[in-house]
């Protein structure tokens, strides 16, 4: 995991003394593992942003109005309102996320890079999109445990709890998630590569 | 005599979840049994591929989170 110089728990106390440039920096920080568990159960990147706002909508309020007592576990409690967010508006719809292959162009716009060329760029793209793809195909439950330790980090302890199952069954399905998702890169020919994915 | 570890103690391991014993028996297992460091590394590789797997949202959206939170007290006070 990624160390900042002043950690989340820091951020939130100083934004709890009214500093938004505080709040800002945790906004930032997070967004785009936030958002990205968001697009990846509602797979429309409009609903994605609507649902984002109304998750720090939820975190604003929390925090402002004092009732938040996670220091040190900012991420997983955010990224929890986020997932929960979401799932709860497919409840509503009464429809669960179907898979959708949508063309993605206009996610394209907003992805970031890091590398030079337009060539290198466009492989990225659609490497990341075809990637998106894939996750968006697994079972429900094995793409759940997935983005929960992935991008919520959460434990396997901590998901078996929350999705009431063994840590046995919450590590089966991961593993069921990692070697589906290789074998659909590999059917696909997408290989990691260290120059794909700096880190 | 080297320990048998199984897949999933692999993903606790990739994870950071294994205790630094059991990090130590792992890496060691990994240098001798060439199945374990083959499984290692498809699902390393493929959790590394996760990894760019992440989207931007609108500076717009975040525009108005920030600006709702400036403007809390006012939601507050009504």
């Amino acid at each position: 995991m990624r160390k900042y110089a002043v950690s989340d728990s820091q951020l939130i106390s100083q934004y709890k003394n009214g500093n938004e440039e505080a709040f800002a920096e945790l906004v930032n920080r997070h967004k785009n593992k936030i958002y990205t568990t968001i697009y990846l159960i509602v797979k429309d990147q409009f609903l994605a942003e609507d649902l984002l706002q109304e998750t720090y909508v939820k975190v604003v309020n929390t925090i402002k109005s004092g009732r938040y007592n996670e220091e040190g576990k900012f991420l997983p409690w955010v990224t929890r309102i986020a997932h929960n967010l979401a799932i709860d508006h497919f409840r509503k719809a009464k429809r669960y996320p179907m898979i959708v292959m949508e063309d993605g162009s206009n996610i394209f716009n907003t992805l970031e890079f890091s590398e030079d060329s337009i060539e290198s760029r466009q492989i990225q793209q659609d490497t990341h999109a075809l990637l998106r793809d894939l996750i968006k195909e697994l079972p429900d439950s094995q793409r759940e445990v997935l983005m929960m330790r992935h991008y919520m980090q959460m434990s396997f302890q901590e998901i078996a709890e929350a999705t009431d199952v063994s840590i046995n069954t919450a590590l089966g399905r991961m593993r069921y998630a990692l070697i589906n998702l290789r074998k659909k890169m590999n059917k696909l020919n997408i290989a990691y590569d260290q120059n794909l994915y700096p880190r | 005599m080297i320990k048998t570890f199984t897949q999933d103690d692999l993903i606790r391991y990739i994870y950071q979840e294994t205790t630094p014993e059991e990090s130590i028996e792992i890496e060691t297992a990994l240098i001798f049994d060439e199945q374990l460091s083959e499984t290692y590394n498809n699902l390393s590789g493929t959790v590394e591929s996760l990894k760019a797997v992440k989207l931007k949202p609108s500076e717009d959206t975040i525009d108005k989170i920030l600006s709702y939170s400036k403007s809390y007290d006012l939601h507050a006070l009504r």
